[in-house]
């Protein structure tokens, strides 16, 4: 019995599995878990692949399948009860690390370059690379709360909810996590300019 | 129009984040604008964090709106 009639994304699909992946393991920060979601969200895009409807890319339409099998997985941990570990926390929440960036009156310490968007595909594909790299960098509790909140889009009070921290922490650990990740790309990514220097 | 107080680079910072996560309120966004309007350096590090959140929402595949793709630039 023929399966679909239309073309066959299951190689394809099969394709983003390293990427997807990633993402998991960014968010969850736990091997076996990252996996099963990863898993998951592959059988689900197979299974569902007539109903992908070319309009979005086919990465955009997987990664929001593993979004949701990431927030069935935190479901199902909360049940288990996982908090953050308070020294960890401590640590991620100590801002010292960015005095450097700002003299004593406040101001930058260095001049900014200014960015434009990455355009051409290899500029774009390079950009991506970077931002990962930059994600994976950030501390453990930083990240998760970040994406809980830029990716998975829970609310503010959700995710302190989740991770049994004040309103007061969640805005210092993604003021730190945004800090983190342009001074990362500052670093490492030529803001599309030629790079003078 | 609220009248812009005088806050520091470190403050607006503090302003860029906190606006992804709520509405900042009229004198907030006023001492933003006024302080990036005179500053060279804040010029450049805001133009920094929209390409951050940009290329962010597209890794991230939040991104809704089409200006971002410049594959949809049809006139």
């Amino acid at each position: 019995m023929p399966l679909a009639k239309q073309r066959d994304l299951s190689t394809e699909i099969a394709s983003h599995r390293e990427f997807l992946f990633r993402l998991a393991l960014l968010q969850l920060r736990e091997k076996a878990a990252a996996e099963d979601a990863t898993q998951d969200a592959l059988i689900a895009a197979l299974q569902s692949q007539h109903k992908f409807d070319g309009r979005s890319s086919l990465k955009t339409w997987m990664v929001s399948i593993l979004r949701f099998k990431i927030i069935d997985v935190m479901r199902v941990k909360k049940r288990h009860g996982t908090s953050l570990s308070q020294d960890q926390l401590d640590r991620e929440l100590d801002l010292k690390s960015f005095e450097g960036l700002f003299d004593e009156t406040g101001c930058w310490a260095t001049p900014k370059a200014e960015w434009t968007d990455p355009q051409a595909h290899v500029e774009r594909v390079e950009f991506m690379q970077i931002l990962e790299a930059c994600l994976t960098r950030l501390p453990e509790n930083t990240s998760r709360v970040f994406l809980m909140r830029e990716w998975l889009e829970f609310t503010s009070k959700e995710v302190c909810a989740e991770h049994a921290i004040s309103p007061g922490n969640l805005r210092v650990l993604l003021y730190r996590a945004r800090m983190q990740l342009r001074r990362c790309l500052d670093d490492n990514w030529m803001g599309g300019t030629d790079g003078e220097a | 129009m609220v009248k812009p107080r005088e806050i520091t680079c470190k403050d607006t910072t503090w302003l860029v984040s906190d606006a992804c996560e709520r509405d900042l309120s009229p004198q907030e966004k006023s001492d933003l604008a006024g302080h990036i309007e005179d500053c060279e350096l804040c010029q450049g590090a805001s133009t920094q964090f929209d390409v951050l959140f940009r290329q962010l929402r597209i890794y991230l595949g939040t991104s809704q709106k089409s200006d971002n793709n410049p594959q949809d630039n049809e006139k």
